[in-house]
């Protein structure tokens, strides 16, 4: 693997969450200062969409030269990486994260709710053709995220068996590379990229049918909410890493 | 899976049913002590509503696909089918609209059922207006509503949801109407050993998560709370601890009492019968079931008993609603609670907006139940219930 390739990958990395901070802002103002420019509010939605797509199929192509660069991130801290599902994000923490936003503001809205003084906004938050939406989609992307995680294993588990296992167990040397070596292993890297491939397809297209349920505000507060949790997540995993003493990752790009 | 269904009508039944999981055989080990599997999946829906001002049906089930909708053949349906998740949502009639149903003004509700924050959905939600039809008038005026929790896996709660209503129907047939408690107990009792045969007989075909494969298949059951409204009557049998929570003057009165392992009565009986309650993760039947009752768990007979505590409650012009919950509503919602949000939704005062789909009948009442049903859910999702949630309101006020 040349090391240019993984160079690449990085760069790739960290121009994404560049690109993340940027849909941020811009999503965040939108929210705040012109939460009724509905146009806006849809146009920015699709364009962090298609952003995401992009960086996708950007490290698609990386992924088929250096595979494993992804399933174990040196740009990303231990922590992150512990918490990725086949190279990304679970996707149906997406739903988690819909249900604790609409949750915090039916909670907060229920005394008054209750007591009457404030009428009808109790149901704003979430319509029940929307709940019901929102249910299907997550029956629909576990079941979907099952499967793949099954594949994923059973992947894993093939490097137990033949032909790998046999020819570690036939080398004189341990740890001996030859070309049979390299022709299985790269073998094997392509049906992870497969796996990627179909996760990362998961993944968006949760998205892209979550965002199509949700209404241009709730969408755009969903963005906000999912890329500033992402952004935290990394920052925070390379602070508590630099606590524990761990070399800071390069930040050239 | 979820759907909601606006009540009504007479030789309909809307049957919440959906099945699920077409997950591949995943030969976990059992968690006992979570007790709470992995199966179903979903099933969304939504309603459509009156064409003309009349009350028609309305009961409508969304479901993906691949999966199999429960007995829905006898009504003039409309059925929204959802191939690929929710995306593409098509209305397709199920039935030509020459059996017109016969208006049934009593029979309003709304129901939710949602996976939540669990990754696999054991719950299932049965309503079936005008169920029963007995010889006497009056049994055309009889509603059967209930929730059932599965745990272990889904398959007995789904058991339960395609069977259990016409169990109960059979019983009260060829009993005297009014021998409530006896028909019930007997219902109960039929229901669990058709599970437990059920379960041994099945050699292919099951779908759920364990797969009906032995032993594992014995650790399965499910919560009942079954819910006969009648014109004057209300009768509930329960078994487990899902519950039925009766709106009256603006006041909770709990018509169920939740069957865990410590309360004084079960824990005696559960002692007397040789068994015994373990703390365990809170009190547990044997250590393992953290209810004393419950449909299936034949491997805990007969600490775990099938035997339903039946309540009967004349109506009166103070009711409100009758909710139905699995514990996944109760767990984080009082019953004051609870009644205190239906009653605001029942008297208009707040309702979920409509999607522009939606057609918006203000004056339909099934609209509010639906409404109650939905911001149950969702307060039990906001306030983290970690489990399946299932919310049934039924709309007791005499006809508006």
């Amino acid at each position: 693997m040349a090391s240019g390739d993984r160079e690449e990958s990085k760069c790739c990395f960290k121009e994404w969450m560049t690109t993340q901070e940027e849909d941020l802002s811009e999503l965040f103002q939108a929210l705040t200062v012109e939460p009724e420019n509905i146009d806006q509010l849809k146009q920015l939605a699709e364009k962090s969409i298609t952003h995401f797509q992009d960086y996708i199929k950007r490290r698609n192509k990386l992924a088929h030269k250096d595979i494993s660069a992804y399933f174990a991130p040196n740009w990303c801290s231990p922590w992150e990486n512990s918490l990725l599902w086949v190279a990304g994000c679970r996707p149906s923490l997406f739903f988690r994260l819909v249900y604790a936003l609409s949750g915090s503001e039916v909670e907060s809205n229920l005394t008054e709710f209750l007591l009457g003084t404030k009428e009808g906004y109790l149901g704003e938050v979430m319509s029940s053709t929307q709940l019901l939406m929102i249910n299907a989609l997550q029956s629909k992307t576990i079941s979907e995220e099952e499967r793949l995680t099954m594949k994923l294993a059973a992947l894993q588990e093939d490097i137990a068996d033949q032909p790998i296992a046999m020819i570690a167990k036939g080398l004189s040397k341990v740890g001996e590379m030859n070309g049979e070596v390299e022709k299985v292993l790269d073998n094997h890297g392509r049906q992870m990229v497969k796996v990627l491939e179909e996760a990362d397809g998961l993944r968006m297209n949760t998205l892209k049918e979550l965002v199509k349920i949700l209404s241009p505000l709730q969408a755009v507060d969903f963005l906000v909410a999912s890329k500033k949790l992402h952004l935290c997540v990394h920052n925070w995993g390379r602070q508590r890493d630099q606590k524990l003493g761990r070399k800071e990752i390069d930040e050239e790009c | 899976m979820a759907e909601i269904c606006y009540g009504v009508l007479g030789e309909n039944e809307a049957s919440s049913a959906c099945e699920t999981s077409a997950r591949a055989a995943r030969r976990r080990r059992m968690e006992i002590r979570r007790f709470k599997f992995v199966s179903g999946v979903a099933a969304p829906a939504e309603s459509t509503v009156n064409a003309e001002k009349r009350k028609r049906l309305e009961c409508c089930t969304v479901s993906r696909g691949m999966e199999k909708c429960g007995d829905e053949e006898k009504g003039n349906l409309v059925k929204i089918e959802s191939q690929e998740g929710v995306s593409s949502l098509t209305i397709s009639s199920k039935c030509p609209p020459t059996s017109a149903p016969v208006l049934n003004p009593d029979a309003k509700f709304g129901m939710v059922s949602v996976c939540g924050r669990r990754r696999d959905m054991e719950d299932a939600v049965s309503i079936h207006p005008s169920f029963c039809r007995g010889d006497q008038e009056t049994a055309n005026n009889l509603h059967y509503y209930a929730v059932y929790d599965g745990h272990g896996c889904s398959h007995v709660a789904t058991r339960c949801r395609e069977r259990f209503h016409e169990v109960v129907k059979e019983e009260i047939e060829n009993k005297a109407l009014h021998e409530w408690q006896s028909a019930l107990e007997r219902s109960f009792t039929r229901m669990d050993m058709e599970v437990t045969a059920w379960t041994q007989g099945t050699v292919a075909g099951a779908n759920c998560r364990c797969e009906l494969q032995m032993p594992e298949c014995e650790a399965v059951g499910s919560t009942a709370v079954v819910a006969i409204v009648t014109p004057d009557k209300i009768i509930v049998a329960n078994c487990g601890d899902s519950r039925a929570v009766l709106c009256r003057g603006g006041k909770a009165v709990p018509l169920s009492s939740d069957h865990k392992p410590d309360r004084p009565d079960e824990l005696n009986r559960i002692e007397e019968a040789g068994g015994r309650v373990i703390y365990w993760d809170g009190p547990r039947v044997l250590g393992v079931l953290a209810m004393s009752r419950a449909i299936g768990d034949n491997y805990l007979k007969p600490y775990v008993s099938c035997e339903p505590e039946v309540t009967i409650t004349d109506r009166t012009a103070e009711d409100d609603c009758l909710i139905l919950g699995s514990d996944g509503l109760w767990d984080v919602v009082s019953n004051d609670t609870a009644c205190g949000v239906a009653l605001m939704c029942l008297k208009g005062k707040a309702h979920a907006p409509a999607m522009e789909s939606e057609g918006s009948e203000v004056e339909n009442s099934d609209r509010a139940c639906s409404d109650a049903s939905t911001l149950l859910t969702k307060l039990a999702l906001a306030r983290h219930s970690a489990d399946n949630v299932s919310v049934v309101v039924v709309n007791l006020k005499s006809n508006t």
